[in-house]
């Protein structure tokens, strides 16, 4: 074997306790992206196989319709599954470029470099491959209580097969590795590369006007969608795809212009140092909170849903399609919580010197601790609330006055809102530990 | 300046008396003894280095006079008042507000400006932010970085990060500077440029300074030189 390459345990175990810390959260993130990606991915091939050999006749007329929902929930989760994979892969990154350059400085080649961080973060995919299919398995009694089509699904029907899972083994690894390879640019060209934190490129506002021509054709293609006839669902869904890439386009974007308008207007350490981590990268911040974004954005479209139907109550594709749209809402939720909680892990762990000489120079810890929250706090609020609001306000021209007759989906659409932010907030704060174990290590050498 | 708990920690100046004193400071890691009984006195606005090899001490020492550690035996004491004595909040209190600190690198904010690196010590310490941030241009401008100011520590070189991080250990008007090999990083050139900025503006605002270096370049900078050896202090 390579002697470079099979350096790569002896390297992961004298990381010490931070590489342990690191490995343990990129290994819980892949576990997590499995088991959720594996349980989608189940329902929408259970819906398919009962639209395939339907046993009742609501199955039969209805069963389509459920299939290309479950369609559209998976792919509405497709963006946040792979950015909390990319995520649990970039973790690190810091500390890893350090050892990386240092291995280069040495006389390793960039090809080894990249073949030991492959080896990594395969190895880290593999095992959180394996440990979120067993919660995959762990979830299904979860999953099997829910009702859809007036019956809940068995864990027969939930099983993916083996077939499935090695798909899974195979392919988690193979997008970790990617994921890895692609975090380490910098070092593997020049070996004194260690990433340099300068001002990142300003984002475009040509974003915003694609975002409004979008939307706009949205709205006039939702008015007038008879005029489309048969075709009229297929368009819906394409211009919803439309709204999706367009809510992708400007988040970032708004995030900047909200951090740029934050700098200017804080008067507190805690509001400056906040809105300067908003505008020092809004793209990495839209990647944690996007498939929310996307999430609300479809919640608030659908809370109209039961004023549209009659007599809400009975009506099981309406029931059906909150349940569907709830749970989407909640995996979402549950996804931008795990990718917040590791993000502000990894930024401890990737800022350990900054932050332990800021300490050393009186900089109180409740300081770091307030801007955590604030960091994570303003991202959330205007992707879920925001999204959501928009999705509504879509809505709204076409089916105002329902809405008012009937506020279930409204309610509920709050509901989730609210719980769904706090659970984002309870996660990063499990960063809190991890900062004052950190803190409490000195940086300094005590010679 | 805002009044804080720091200012009101520590008496003011006595003819005669050590504006920092440590007396008999032990400190030990586990088996390892880092300090084993130094006296050292700073006076005011007295420059002082501390030298000494790898593993002798001289960084424990630091720390120790400036609040970072606790020393095991002996006192530490700033205008007679005990630093050793007080709980973590106060001395944290005390470092914000009477103490500055100069590291070998990578004490700046790398999201923050050069203005708010310096200006975020000012409000942390009660200044208001446009208030802040005047007194953080001013000595960005005192030390040769007024065209910098907007700059991030990343985009700036190793020479210009540490005169930053000389401003803003010196914008909240400390009553003692320590400098944990401020040139460490820096080529010869530079970091004598660095040392001289350093020694002048410490003195400038009346602040006494402690330089922790193995450089004697460095040391030279200073009005005098004390060396570590094995924990203890071996000549002054």
């Amino acid at each position: 074997m390579n002697p470079v390459l099979s350096l790569a345990p002896r390297l992961q175990r004298a990381a010490g306790r931070d590489g342990r810390v690191t490995t343990a959260l990129a290994v819980l993130a892949f576990a997590v992206t499995t088991a959720l990606t594996t349980s989608v991915l189940a329902a929408t091939l259970a819906f398919a196989e009962r639209a395939e050999h339907p046993t009742t006749p609501f199955e039969r007329d209805a069963g389509d319709t459920y299939v290309l929902l479950a369609v559209i929930a998976t792919v509405l989760l497709v963006v946040p599954l792979l950015t909390l994979g990319g995520a649990a892969a970039r973790l690190g990154v810091a500390r890893r470029h350090e050892r990386l350059a240092a291995l280069r400085l040495l006389g390793a080649t960039p090809r080894e470099v990249l073949g030991l961080t492959v080896l990594e973060t395969a190895g880290q995919g593999l095992v959180g491959a394996v440990l979120g299919s067993l919660l995959y398995g762990a979830l299904l009694p979860v999953w099997t209580s829910v009702p859809f089509q007036e019956r809940t699904f068995s864990a027969a029907e939930l099983w993916v097969g083996p077939r499935v899972l090695g798909l899974v083994w195979l392919a988690v690894p193979l997008l970790a590795a990617v994921s890895g390879a692609g975090s380490l640019r910098q070092v593997v060209v020049p070996p004194l590369g260690v990433a340099r934190r300068v001002r990142p490129p300003a984002l475009r506002a040509a974003r915003v006007v694609g975002a409004v021509v979008a939307f706009l054709a949205f709205v006039v293609v939702s008015t007038v969608r008879e005029a489309f006839a048969a075709a009229a669902a297929g368009v819906l869904v394409g211009m919803l795809a439309v709204a999706f890439a367009a809510v992708n386009a400007v988040g970032p974007w708004l995030l900047a212009l909200l951090g740029r308008r934050a700098v200017r207007r804080a008067r507190t350490p805690a509001q400056l140092l906040a809105a300067r981590r908003l505008l020092d990268d809004p793209r990495a911040v839209w990647r944690v909170v996007g498939g929310l974004a996307l999430a609300s954005f479809v919640a608030g479209v659908l809370a109209v849903v039961p004023a549209l139907a009659q007599g809400p109550q009975d009506d099981p594709v309406v029931r059906d399609v909150l349940t569907g749209a709830l749970l989407t809402l909640g995996i979402a939720f549950l996804l931008a919580a795990a990718s917040a909680g590791i993000a502000q892990a990894a930024s401890v762990l990737d800022r350990r010197r900054e932050l332990s000489l800021a300490r050393l120079a009186g900089v109180p810890v409740e300081l770091f601790d307030a801007v955590r929250r604030r960091e994570v706090l303003v991202p959330v609020l205007v992707a879920s609330v925001g999204s959501a609001g928009l999705g509504l306000a879509l809505m709204l021209p076409l089916f105002g006055f329902a809405v008012g007759a009937a506020p279930q989906g409204l309610v509920l659409l709050v509901a989730s809102l609210a719980v769904g932010t706090g659970l984002v907030l309870a996660a990063t704060e499990s960063a809190r530990p991890l900062l004052r174990r950190v803190l409490a290590t000195p940086v300094v050498r005590a010679d | 300046m805002t009044s804080t708990a720091a200012n009101v920690l520590v008496p003011t100046t006595e003819p005669g008396r050590p504006r920092l004193a440590a007396r008999g400071v032990v400190k030990r890691f586990g088996s390892t003894t880092a300090l084993a009984g130094v006296d050292v006195d700073l006076g005011e606005e007295e420059s002082l280095a501390v030298m000494g090899p790898s593993g002798s001490g001289k960084s424990t020492l630091l720390h120790v006079l400036a609040g970072i550690l606790t020393p095991d035996a002996g006192t530490v004491t700033l205008r007679g008042r005990h630093v050793e004595g007080m709980s973590e909040r106060e001395r944290s209190l005390l470092r914000r507000g009477r103490f500055g600190f100069v590291f070998q690198h990578g004490q700046l904010l790398s999201e923050l400006t050069a203005l708010e690196n310096v200006a975020l010590a000012a409000m942390l310490d009660g200044e208001p932010r446009v208030q802040a941030e005047g007194l953080a241009a001013q000595w960005l401008g005192r030390l040769g970085l007024a065209g910098e100011q907007d700059r991030r520590p990343g985009e700036m070189s190793g020479g210009q990060a540490q005169r930053v991080a000389v401003a803003r250990a010196l914008v909240t008007r400390p009553d003692v500077v320590f400098a944990d090999e401020p040139t460490g990083s820096l080529d010869q050139a530079t970091g004598q440029d660095v040392m001289r900025v350093l020694v002048e503006s410490t003195r400038a605002v009346g602040a006494s300074l402690v330089v922790v270096t193995h450089d004697t370049g460095v040391a030279s900078w200073c009005d005098r030189v004390v060396h570590v050896r094995d924990g203890l202090v071996v000549t002054a």
